[in-house]
């Protein structure tokens, strides 16, 4: 059995000493000059407040390079939360990220970055990308924090990110003429690159998330589709799919598809009729369960977690199996996503 | 003369410099409650006038002392705890409610500065309050079994606090539920929690929804038990009409015409020609012209001019009706 977590990761604490924690490897250069109206204490406090450091970047106060070097410091400040609380497999947290679609638009030709729009059902809201143009790849854009974080990390690193459906489906086309499945097609190339790019260079996994299709179910055929053409060529084993907010119950065959990794959401506000969907989950395959609720503060026990491991089917292989939380944490204050994943360790452990 | 085509607003005006930087250094502890308080009423006191000097129908206070409409009322209710900071979007972090405890109603929340708004102006002033629905969308929940659990709770709650602002003297009481629009599967639950809310009031009720995806949620929504729905008709281009056209609107409508969320000024003619096609559908005295939104998002004279447009757009029509 593993642990891990699913992407994102909260930017920012809440600690009286944000931003003074230390193990940060990447020191701040405070005589930067374009810093200099910055007042000291503001640049005593720079090297992982980022939230601080982002607005002075919005004043035109810090350069690029410094805020890029500030979320490289704070990578590593949450790479070392999330190997304290006990993981055995971590992300990069989606640090620099802005949010999970524009990060990965603005590293696509053919998208602009428009209006905010709600992000599914939350409270938070992402930049909506639009498709003005035929959508290509003009360089790789994971690679690089792939690289940075397996050099500040003692885990191994995984990378997720959207799938190509979801990030089709939460984008707005103007291109494709309503045709979502050669926009999602042309994004699977796309991802298909940046997954080889990243397994060439070592990476144990990389993660698809893909929760749109729960929602548009009626896409199963071309969802399909659009998997093989993102898997082609790719190390089915380590290639995982994860879904979030819904149920897969109705997509048939799911479990053919070609990733070794299901993340499934088994929490009870929103993933009930996935404990009846994983009676029949093949034994070739590794399911992910998605059992801590990332969406809600309340705190799950070691014993709770236990409990829901001993309560998944016979036919789950618990060797292989891993244990996450339902979502990417961002949706908590920091220091609730740590300690749910410590309880969520200490649970899957207990089990062990 | 013509009746109706009252005019109004959502709720929120932008807070004046002054109190902007009053709250900047009473979050550092540098200036006293007591002392932000007087600020608070003198802010008020400027936006009354200000509404009072244009015409208007029935006056907000502008919310000149809340910050997050949720947790303004969690942080005075029993049974909420305020989270750490949570990300909204980009660089934007705010604090959540977290229900951790059976919620209860205490001790009145709005009341005081209900009184001290409606004792500045012959008009009414609205009591302001945030629904049910939005409430527990908006909070963490740690105590109770599901979102349903909590939002009836909360309908307790509130209404309590939509009694106590009656008793005050509110005419006109506004349940704000900006989020009912996001779950369309859960309106029955938003219309069940209201029913509590507005159970037995005789006050003018009324309901702001917002952000919608109003096709998935009308007719439907008609059946939220108040006796008024605000809605925002500029920023989607009066598009709502159509499905009123198709379904008849058999509330009062809080009709928004100007768009809060744009910096630029719609002209005297497009409002006009806004609340003329809307009398196509609903009679003069079901309609209340305001904002689509809470102005507190624009500069206080973007705010101010948008509510002149509203004021003269009306009066305008209200004219042509006359003639």
């Amino acid at each position: 059995m593993h642990t891990t977590a699913v992407g994102n990761y909260p930017k920012i604490g809440n600690r009286r000493d944000e931003g003074q924690q230390t193990g940060a490897p990447v020191a701040f250069n405070p005589n930067a000059t374009s810093i200099t109206t910055a007042t000291a204490t503001e640049i005593a406090t720079l090297p992982t407040n980022l939230r601080r450091a982002i607005a002075l970047f919005d004043e035109g106060k810090l350069t690029a390079e410094q805020l890029a070097e500030v979320s490289s410091n704070v990578t590593a400040v949450v790479i070392k939360e999330q190997e304290e609380a006990g993981l055995d497999l971590v992300t990069d947290g989606h640090i620099r990220w802005a949010d999970d679609q524009t990060y990965l638009a603005n590293g696509i030709e053919g998208f602009t970055v428009s209006g905010l729009i709600r992000y599914f059902d939350s409270n938070t809201y992402y930049r909506q990308p639009v498709a003005s143009g035929k959508l290509t790849r003009k360089g790789s854009i994971l690679l690089k924090d792939y690289q940075y974080a397996v050099s500040v990390a003692s885990k191994p690193v995984k990378v997720s990110c959207d799938g190509p459906y979801t990030l089709a489906r939460l984008s707005q086309d103007e291109f494709y003429g309503g045709d979502i499945k050669a926009m999602a097609l042309d994004l699977a190339a796309i991802l298909n690159a940046e997954a080889k790019e990243l397994l060439d260079a070592g990476c144990p996994l990389v993660q698809f998330d893909e929760p749109s299709i729960l929602r548009n179910k009626g896409d199963w055929e071309l969802f399909k589709e659009v998997m093989t053409r993102l898997t082609e060529g790719l190390d089915q084993t380590k290639l995982a799919l994860y879904t979030y907010f819904g149920d897969a119950t109705g997509l048939h065959g799911y479990f053919d598809l070609p990733f070794a990794i299901f993340g499934l959401d088994l929490t009870p506000t929103y993933g009930k009729a996935n404990w009846g969907l994983i009676n029949e989950f093949p034994q070739h395959k590794t399911l992910a369960a998605g059992i801590v609720d990332a969406r809600n503060t309340k705190l799950e026990s070691a014993e709770q977690v236990a409990e829901l491991i001993a309560r998944l089917p016979e036919n789950i292989n618990r060797e292989t199996l891993y244990i996450n939380p339902n979502s990417g944490l961002e949706f908590l204050p920091r220091e609730r996503a740590q300690e749910k994943l410590a309880n969520m360790v200490k649970g899957a452990k207990g089990v062990q | 003369m013509a009746q109706g085509l009252l005019t109004t607003s959502v709720g929120s005006f932008p807070k004046p410099a002054y109190l902007l930087e009053a709250r900047n250094r009473f979050a550092k502890k540098q200036i006293t409650t007591e002392e932000l308080a007087e600020l608070e009423k003198q802010a008020t006191r400027e936006w009354i006038d200000f509404q009072e000097e244009l015409g208007i129908d029935i006056l907000v206070d502008g919310e000149m002392y809340r910050g997050d409409m949720a947790t303004y009322f969690a942080e005075k209710l029993a049974g909420f705890e305020i989270s750490g900071l949570v990300r909204s979007y980009g660089n934007r972090y705010y604090r959540k409610p977290v229900a951790v405890a059976p919620i209860q109603w205490r001790e009145p929340i709005s009341v005081e500065m209900f009184k001290y708004a409606q004792g500045l102006t012959q008009k009414p002033v609205k009591g302001m309050l945030t629904g049910p629905y939005t409430m527990m969308d908006w909070s963490f929940n740690e105590y109770y079994a599901d979102r349903e659990a909590l939002a009836m709770a909360l309908a307790e709650a509130i209404h309590q606090e939509a009694v106590e602002l009656e008793q005050a003297g509110a005419l006109y009481i506004q349940i704000d539920e900006p989020a009912v629009s996001t779950r369309p599967e859960e309106l029955e639950l938003a219309i069940k929690a209201m029913a509590v809310v507005t159970n037995g009031l005789k006050a003018h009720t009324l309901t702001h929804i917002c952000y919608g995806d109003f096709e998935k949620i009308y007719p439907r929504m008609l059946d939220i038990p108040v006796d008024q729905i605000d809605l925002e008709l500029a920023n989607s281009n009066y598009d709502l009409l159509e499905l009123f056209k198709q379904n008849t609107f058999t509330k009062a409508i809080g009709l928004g015409v100007v768009d809060v969320h744009r910096h630029t000024m719609e002209t005297l003619e497009e409002v006009k020609e806004g609340i003329r096609r809307t009398l196509e559908v609903i009679p003069a005295e079901r309609i209340y012209v305001d904002p689509d939104c809470g102005l507190k998002t624009r500069t206080v004279e973007e705010a101010k001019e948008k509510m002149r447009i509203v004021a003269e757009a009306t009066r305008q029509v209200r004219a042509e009706l006359a003639r």
